[in-house]
C-alpha cells in the first residue's frame, strides 16, 4: 500500500512533466531542433577540417553527450521552475510529497527524453558521418549512458537547491551549470588542453572520467588508468551531497518563508 | 471535552528584511483554538500577519517560537503526516498553466497517493460538485477568474481534508462569484462538516461565515471569540434610532433595559441596545405611553466592521 502509494506520488511529477513536454513546442526544440543543429554544425565542421575518422568520433561524441546531458538534466530543474513560474510551490509542498518523489518523478522523463536524444544524434552521426557507433560495444555504451545521466542528476540537484534559494532568478542556472561542467571536462577537446589550473577541476568531474572512457575505443588513451571508478565514485558522492544540499534548502525555505514568496 | 482542530500557543514569527537586516517581527505570541467544525475567521488588515499564521499551521512555514497542535499533531515535527490530513485553497489561485483541469485535479490527486479508479471517481466527483465537468478539458490559462477559485477549492478537497484553510479565498472575484464561492464554502461546512480556518480582510464575509473570529493587528492576536460575544466584551451594540415628530418622549434612556449607551440631539434620541431585536418591543412601549408621536424608526444591527474599529484603534 504504501509502495503504491509512493509510486503514484513519483508518477504525478513524471506525468506532469510528460504532459508540459507534449504542450510545449520548446520541448520539441529541446529535443529535436537543437541536437539536430549540434550534430550537424559539429559534423559539417570535421568535414571541412578534412579530420580522421576517430578524431571525427572524438568530437562528435562531445556533441552527443552535450545536448544528451542537457536534455536529461532540463525535467529535473523543471521539476520545481514549472511550479514557480505558475506559483504553485505551495500546493505542492502542502501535499504530503518528499524530495525524493520530485526527483525521481522529474528524473525520469529526463532520463527518457534523455536516451532519446543519445539515439536520435546517435543515429544521426552514424548515418551521416560515418561514427563507429558499435565500438564501444553493449558494455561501453551502457556504462558511457549511465555515466551521462548521473552528470545530468547532479546538475539538476544543483540547480533545483538554487531555484529553492533563490527562486525564479535561478532559472539561468538550469543552462548555465551544465554547459560550465561541459566546458570544463572535455567536449571537444583533451583535458591535457586545459591550462593547468583548470584541468584540476576538470577531474573534479565525473563526466570526464566517462569522456575519457568512452573516448578510448576511439584509440585516445585514457588519462586515468580506472575512469569508471573514479567516474561512478564522484557520482555517488556528489549524488549523496547534492541531494543533502537540497534537503538543507527545503529546510532554509520552509523557514525563510521562501515556499511562499516564491507563490505570490 | 472535544478535542481542539488548532491549537496554537505562543506562536512567533519574525523575517529578515533583505539579506542581512534586522528581522521584522510578524507575528508575537500568537495563541489560538479552533474547536473541530467550525468556520474560524482570522481577521486582520493587510500585513497583520494572517497569511503567515496560516502558513504555519499548514505547515508551510517553521515557526521561531511557540508550539502548534493541528489535528493532534505537531506542525513541526509531525507534519509529513499532518498533510495528509490538510488541504489549502489561496487567493488569486494558481496551478500549471497548460494542465487541463482534470490534469490539474490528477496531479494533485496523485500527490496524495490517489490513483487508477479512486483517483478517476473523485476528480469527476469533483468535476461535477464545483460545475467543473464541461471545462474539464481547458487548460487553466484559458478559465475565467471564477472558474480558476472554483478548481482551486476542488484541488483543496482532493483528499477528503479535515481542516481546510482559506486564505482570502474570494480575492479579487466579482461580487456574484465571491458569493457562489461563499455559499459553496458553507455548503461544504455543512454537508461535510469539515472545520475551516479562514482569513479575509472583508468583515462582510467573516460576518457570513465564520463561527468565531480572530483579529490580528501587526503580528498580535488582539481579540477573539463569538461575535456576539465580541460585541458584549466591548460594550457594543445594535443601533436603534428613534426620530420624534417634534421633541423627544421625557424617558430616562440610560435606565431602559439593554440600554448601553444613549444620545438626545434636536428631536432623534440615539440608543445602543445589547441586543436590539429583544429590547425594542418594550423601548417603543415605553415611548408609546409618553404620547410622543414617532416619525420614524431606525434599527442598525452591530457588525464586525465596528468591532474592528474598536478594537484596532
Amino acid at each position: 500500500m504504501r509502495l503504491r502509494t509512493n509510486l503514484y506520488k513519483i508518477w504525478a511529477f513524471s506525468a506532469r512533466s510528460t504532459l508540459v513536454n507534449r504542450r510545449n513546442v520548446f520541448a520539441v526544440f529541446e529535443m529535436l531542433f537543437w541536437p539536430l543543429i549540434g550534430v550537424f554544425s559539429v559534423g559539417l565542421l570535421t568535414r571541412f577540417l578534412n579530420l580522421q575518422a576517430d578524431t571525427v568520433s572524438f568530437i562528435l561524441i562531445g556533441a552527443v553527450t552535450m545536448n544528451t546531458v542537457q536534455i536529461a538534466q532540463l525535467d529535473l530543474s523543471y521539476a520545481l521552475l514549472y511550479s514557480v513560474w505558475s506559483k504553485s510551490l505551495k500546493h505542492e509542498f502542502i501535499a504530503p510529497v518528499s524530495l525524493s518523489h520530485i526527483l525521481m518523478g522529474s528524473g525520469l522523463v529526463g532520463l527518457v527524453r534523455g536516451f532519446l536524444v543519445f539515439i536520435l544524434m546517435g543515429c544521426l552521426s552514424v548515418y551521416f558521418f560515418d561514427m563507429d557507433l558499435r565500438r564501444p560495444g553493449l558494455e561501453g555504451l551502457t556504462f558511457f549512458i549511465l555515466g551521462m545521466f548521473f552528470n545530468a542528476a547532479i546538475i539538476g540537484a544543483l540547480v533545483l537547491a538554487l531555484v529553492l534559494r533563490f527562486g525564479q532568478r535561478a532559472e539561468v542556472a538550469a543552462w548555465a551549470f551544465s554547459y560550465l561542467m561541459l566546458l570544463l571536462c572535455g567536449l571537444y577537446y583533451p583535458v591535457s588542453v586545459l591550462p593547468r589550473g583548470v584541468q584540476f577541476l576538470a577531474q573534479l568531474i565525473p563526466l570526464t572520467y566517462f569522456l575519457d572512457y568512452f573516448r578510448h575505443f576511439y584509440g585516445f588513451p585514457a588519462a586515468s588508468p580506472h575512469p569508471l571508478l573514479y567516474g561512478f565514485g564522484q557520482s555517488v558522492i556528489y549524488l549523496i551531497l547534492s541531494y543533502g544540499l537540497v534537503s538543507l534548502t527545503l529546510k532554509s525555505a520552509y523557514k525563510r518563508g521562501t515556499l511562499l514568496r516564491l507563490s505570490d | 471535552m472535544m478535542q481542539a482542530v488548532i491549537a496554537a500557543q505562543g506562536i512567533g514569527k519574525g523575517f529578515r528584511t533583505g539579506g542581512w537586516g534586522p528581522v521584522k517581527q510578524v507575528l508575537r505570541q500568537v495563541d489560538l483554538t479552533v474547536a473541530p467544525g467550525a468556520i474560524f475567521g482570522v481577521l486582520g488588515p493587510n500585513g497583520a500577519g494572517k497569511t503567515t499564521l496560516i502558513s504555519i499551521l499548514a505547515t508551510l512555514l517553521r515557526p521561531d517560537a511557540g508550539q502548534a497542535q493541528v489535528l493532534g499533531l505537531d506542525v513541526v515535527k509531525d507534519a509529513p503526516r499532518l498533510k495528509e490530513r490538510i488541504n489549502l485553497a489561496a487567493s488569486g489561485a494558481h496551478f500549471l498553466w497548460c494542465l487541463t483541469v482534470e490534469d490539474n485535479l490528477r496531479f494533485y490527486g496523485r500527490l496524495y497517493g490517489l490513483g487508477g479508479r479512486a483517483l478517476r471517481d473523485k476528480v469527476a466527483r469533483l468535476l461535477d460538485l464545483f460545475g467543473l465537468a464541461e471545462y474539464r478539458a481547458t487548460t487553466f490559462e484559458r478559465l475565467s477568474t471564477g472558474l480558476k477559485q472554483r478548481l482551486s477549492l476542488a484541488k483543496a478537497l482532493i483528499n477528503d481534508p479535515e481542516l481546510l484553510f482559506l486564505d482570502e479565498p474570494t480575492s479579487g472575484l466579482d461580487q456574484d462569484m465571491a458569493q457562489h464561492i461563499r455559499a459553496e464554502i458553507l455548503r461544504l461546512n455543512r454537508e461535510t462538516g469539515v472545520t475551516m480556518l479562514l482569513t479575509t480582510h472583508n468583515l462582510r464575509e467573516a460576518e457570513m461565515l465564520c463561527s468565531e473570529v480572530a483579529f490580528l493587528k501587526e503580528g498580535r492576536l488582539i481579540s477573539k471569540g463569538r461575535i456576539p460575544e465580541l460585541q458584549q466584551r466591548l460594550g457594543l451594540g445594535d443601533h436603534l434610532s428613534l426620530i420624534f415628530q417634534d421633541s423627544p418622549a421625557p424617558l430616562d434612556y440610560g435606565a431602559l433595559p439593554g440600554v448601553l449607551r444613549h444620545a438626545v440631539e434636536d428631536s432623534r434620541v440615539d440608543l445602543v441596545l445589547d441586543r436590539g431585536d429583544e429590547r425594542l418591543p418594550a423601548i417603543l412601549e415605553a415611548v408609546y405611553l409618553t404620547d410622543k408621536k414617532l416619525a420614524k424608526v431606525k434599527v442598525k444591527p452591530v457588525d464586525l466592521e465596528e468591532i474592528y474599529r474598536e478594537i484596532t484603534h
